[in-house]
């Protein structure tokens, strides 16, 4: 890990310091001063609620707009295209960079790529496995075996242990597949703009137009190599399988894909993402030591180009699995660690902040509002579950007998019970959508299952008490104290 | 300029809705939350009180100075005005109850225990025949009837229903001053000036405690008050001259353990101590003659009664 300058750290304290500081201020006023802490989360808890109904509407669009784009041909809209949008020239360059993931993940993803309708003569595909793991090298040779000739390219690489300058992640092993790419594409002759390269998650599996539907996207953008192309992701791999506990929560966490995919202006790249192979050389490739590759990329990008840099929603799904373990206590533990990586995703900050401040060519508006994002998703993530659930209370437990005999004290309880059954009836919402997007039911998986699924939501309020603002809390607190976190393989099981 | 998409448009005016949204309602709340209210008189925005009202039983009509709130009890009368109200509370076959309050600015005046009583209360009669006396039992859930005409002791639930002859007991002369159920609730005494009955119980049969019902009779001073010692067995009797020891049995003998100055003595006894509070007149240094409280522990640790108390009857 490089030395940190006293500006990076002081990025780094920042957020958790924020986050940590309006928990504290809001203790100290519930015991301090209880009327004015009790305006605060009334004033919070009403924000919240704008916010969830806006953020369902835009779950509502975004929806809308993938059950319609989902339906179109998109090999045949990029065939419909003007001439002068040669979609035939497009190699699509795929990486899964694997770690421990076996053959009854790989092979379905590779499975995936093999039923798109996309040329395949158009499409290489590397599978980078990690050195450090003795049985890739069997896994390597039976895919090899099995889909070899399937591509225009298939590479099997080892991404060896250790290399200067990296950290064990996920961004080390898919930067040193890209560099193997690199060298496959320049020994075809293949210019690097027309190449688009894609760095799924080894449980990926796209859906068959997603390289059609990408390729259209690519090739009608204003300047398509400073756009990321962000598919939404969906953990539908083994959603019917997977523990309630577990389901729910990836079910949220598409959701919140789906809203931010709305959001063009805080889009950023997610998980299985698709860019520009030129932007992708110039920006001298992944971050090769830190955990939040997938978003540190677009940051790269972003800088690399004064900030004319964006992400492109594609309203296509591309499906992962749900993490769980077997056991509920597991379960929780694995779920935790994955919140708490993607949590990690606020080292975004620092990285961002120190190179944008040396930056005279990004305008300090852009800087303001992007820091203020950044800012703003991770804060609100860290903090919210804490104010509604525990801090909340705290004024009429602690107000003692003179605030209890206070107006607002008697109507906090329940202007923010009224408030928060609001947003209980959005959740209606949610739970209706968690049906519309789930794949059908395996025969095996009982109609049962239907119900279960619906009940399910009855255990919000728990989930949010553990994986709602704690390990966003968890991440924050790490980077306060410079505690950097290791790169953690989320498990995953298939039935 | 880029192309600003059908879907972005929705979605910039939806932010802009609920920022309008927030910046209008957030102050309406604030304010409801605070006790707020615009006073139209003044053109003002006049900090205002509640009153929360809890009746037993609920769905009573409220009437504020004279006027029908809509809601009935239990609710909460918002946006008053600080100063005094009227209230009453009416419900159908209840006595109406009412009231002057104070309502301050920005706090709460509850009224959170009024009991509407019936006009008609409802009462059940509980003993299937003519009773002389009665107690209750509430650690066993219990009434015990006395009938003189039939000298039986019945026992009911607290429902009344369950009606059994437990005792016989042999009768004293009128009035009988009282009735008390021993702590084991195995004995019944009953005492007047100058006698004191008990009576076993039935329901302990089994105890090997079947015996016949006794009175003994005391010559001495008029009786004020008995007492059940811990152990079932001995019985504190105070009297208008002194406080003594009898034991629960047939011809027992009466032990005085001190002497009052003050007749018609009030006295209180603590079971859980074995301690007898009692009053008793003094002379003081000034020549007049004072009340004071006085404590007799009678504990079976306590000399001389741990030779005397707590020994049972066969011992």
């Amino acid at each position: 890990m490089s030395k940190r300058s006293s500006l990076e750290r002081f990025l780094e304290i920042m957020p958790g310091a924020l986050s940590w500081g309006i928990i504290i201020f809001m203790l100290f006023l519930s015991f301090k001063s209880p009327v004015i802490c009790a305006v605060s989360i009334i004033v919070f808890d009403f924000y919240w609620i704008i916010r969830t109904v806006y953020l369902t509407t835009l779950l509502v669009m975004a929806h809308r707009k993938l059950s319609f784009q989902q339906k179109r041909n998109w090999l045949i809209q990029c065939q419909q295209l003007n001439p002068k949008y040669d979609w035939q020239k497009i190699y699509h360059l795929v990486i899964f960079p694997v770690y421990k993931e076996g053959l009854d993940i790989l092979r379905p993803s590779l499975q995936g790529l093999k039923k798109c309708t996309y040329p395949k003569d158009k499409m290489i595909v590397v599978l980078s496995f990690e050195e450090r793991h003795a049985p890739s090298g069997e896994y390597a040779w039976v895919l090899e075996d099995e889909f070899k000739g399937e591509f225009f390219g298939y590479i099997t690489t080892f991404h060896p242990d250790g290399l200067p300058g990296e950290m064990r992640t996920k961004g080390a092993n898919a930067t040193w597949a890209a560099k193997k790419a690199k060298e496959f594409i320049d020994e075809k002759n293949i210019p690097y703009e027309d190449v688009v390269i894609s760095c799924f998650d080894a449980d990926t599996c796209v859906d068959k137009e997603y390289f059609g539907c990408l390729a259209y996207h690519f090739l009608t953008a204003d300047n398509p190599h400073r756009k990321s192309y962000q598919p939404i992701p969906v953990y539908h791999n083994n959603i019917w399988y997977a523990p309630s506990f577990a389901r729910l929560v990836e079910i949220s966490s598409s959701f919140c894909q789906f809203i931010e995919s709305m959001r063009l202006e805080k889009f950023v790249t997610f998980s299985s993402h698709s860019m520009s192979f030129k932007t992708l050389v110039k920006i001298n490739y992944w971050p090769t030591d830190m955990i939040s590759d997938d978003s540190v990329v677009y940051w790269k990008a972003f800088l690399y180009y004064k900030g004319d840099y964006r992400v492109v929603p594609l309203y296509i799904t591309v499906s992962m699995d749900v993490a769980y373990a077997r056991g509920f206590f597991k379960t929780i533990a694995v779920q935790y660690k994955q919140k708490r990586r993607w949590a990690w995703g606020i080292e975004n900050f620092p990285f961002f902040m120190e190179r944008a401040l040396c930056n005279k060519d990004i305008p300090l508006t852009t800087i303001i509002r992007k820091a203020y994002h950044l800012l703003d998703s991770h804060i609100t993530w860290a903090i919210w579950a804490v104010i509604i659930v525990m801090i909340a209370p705290l004024p009429i437990l602690c107000g003692g007998h003179i605030f209890n005999q206070t107006t607002i004290g008697y109507n906090l309880p329940r202007i923010t019970g009224l408030l928060l059954q609001f947003t209980l009836l959005t959740s209606i919402g949610w739970v209706l959508f968690s049906m519309i997007i789930l794949p059908p039911r395996p025969p095996e998986v009982k109609w049962t299952k239907n119900v279960v699924i619906i009940l399910e939501w009855i255990i919000v309020p728990f989930i949010i008490l553990i994986l709602g603002s704690t390990p966003a809390l968890d991440a924050q607190t790490r980077l306060m104290l410079g505690k950097y976190m290791e790169f953690y393989t989320t498990e995953k099981k298939r039935k | 300029m880029a192309h600003v998409s059908y879907e972005q448009r929705i979605r910039c005016l939806l932010f802009y809705l609920s920022v309008a949204i927030f910046l209008v309602g957030l102050p309406l709340i604030l304010s409801v939350a605070l006790g707020y209210k615009f006073n139209y008189r003044k053109l003002q925005l006049t900090k205002t009180g509640l009153i929360v009202l809890k009746t037993q039983p609920p769905g009573a009509k409220i009437y504020c100075d004279n006027k029908l709130v809509t809601e009935k009890t239990p609710t909460t009368v918002n946006s008053l005005l600080p100063g005094i109200y009227n209230i009453r509370v009416e419900l159908d076959k209840h006595y109406p109850w009412s009231n002057a309050v104070t309502v301050e600015a920005g706090k709460i005046t509850r009224l959170e225990k009024i009991i509407l009583f019936p006009l008609r209360p409802n009462i059940d009669r509980m003993d299937k025949e003519i009773i002389h006396g009665s107690w209750i039992s509430l650690e066993e859930n219990s009434i015990y009837y006395a009938d003189k005409e039939e000298r039986g002791i019945y026992i009911s639930d607290l429902q009344g229903e369950n009606y059994e002859r437990i005792a016989y007991f042999l009768p004293i002369s009128e009035p009988v001053l009282g009735w008390k159920l021993s702590p084991d609730y195995q004995k019944v005494l009953y005492f007047n000036t100058h006698q004191i009955g008990a009576s076993y119980l039935k329901l302990h049969k089994e105890d090997g405690l079947d015996l016949p019902p006794f009175a003994i009779n005391y010559e001495g001073d008029r009786i004020i008050d008995v007492f059940w010692h811990s152990d079932s067995y001995h019985i504190i009797v105070i009297t208008s001259k002194n406080i003594g020891v009898i034991e629960a049995r047939p011809n027992a003998g009466f032990i005085s353990l001190m002497a009052l100055n003050k007749n018609d003595t009030s006295a209180i006894y603590d079971i859980r101590t074995d301690t007898l509070y009692f009053f008793d007149a003094q002379q003081g240094a000034d020549g007049n003659v004072y009340d004071n409280l006085y404590k007799l522990e009678v504990g079976p640790k306590t000399s001389p009664f741990k030779e005397l108390i707590g020994r049972k009857a066969n011992e």
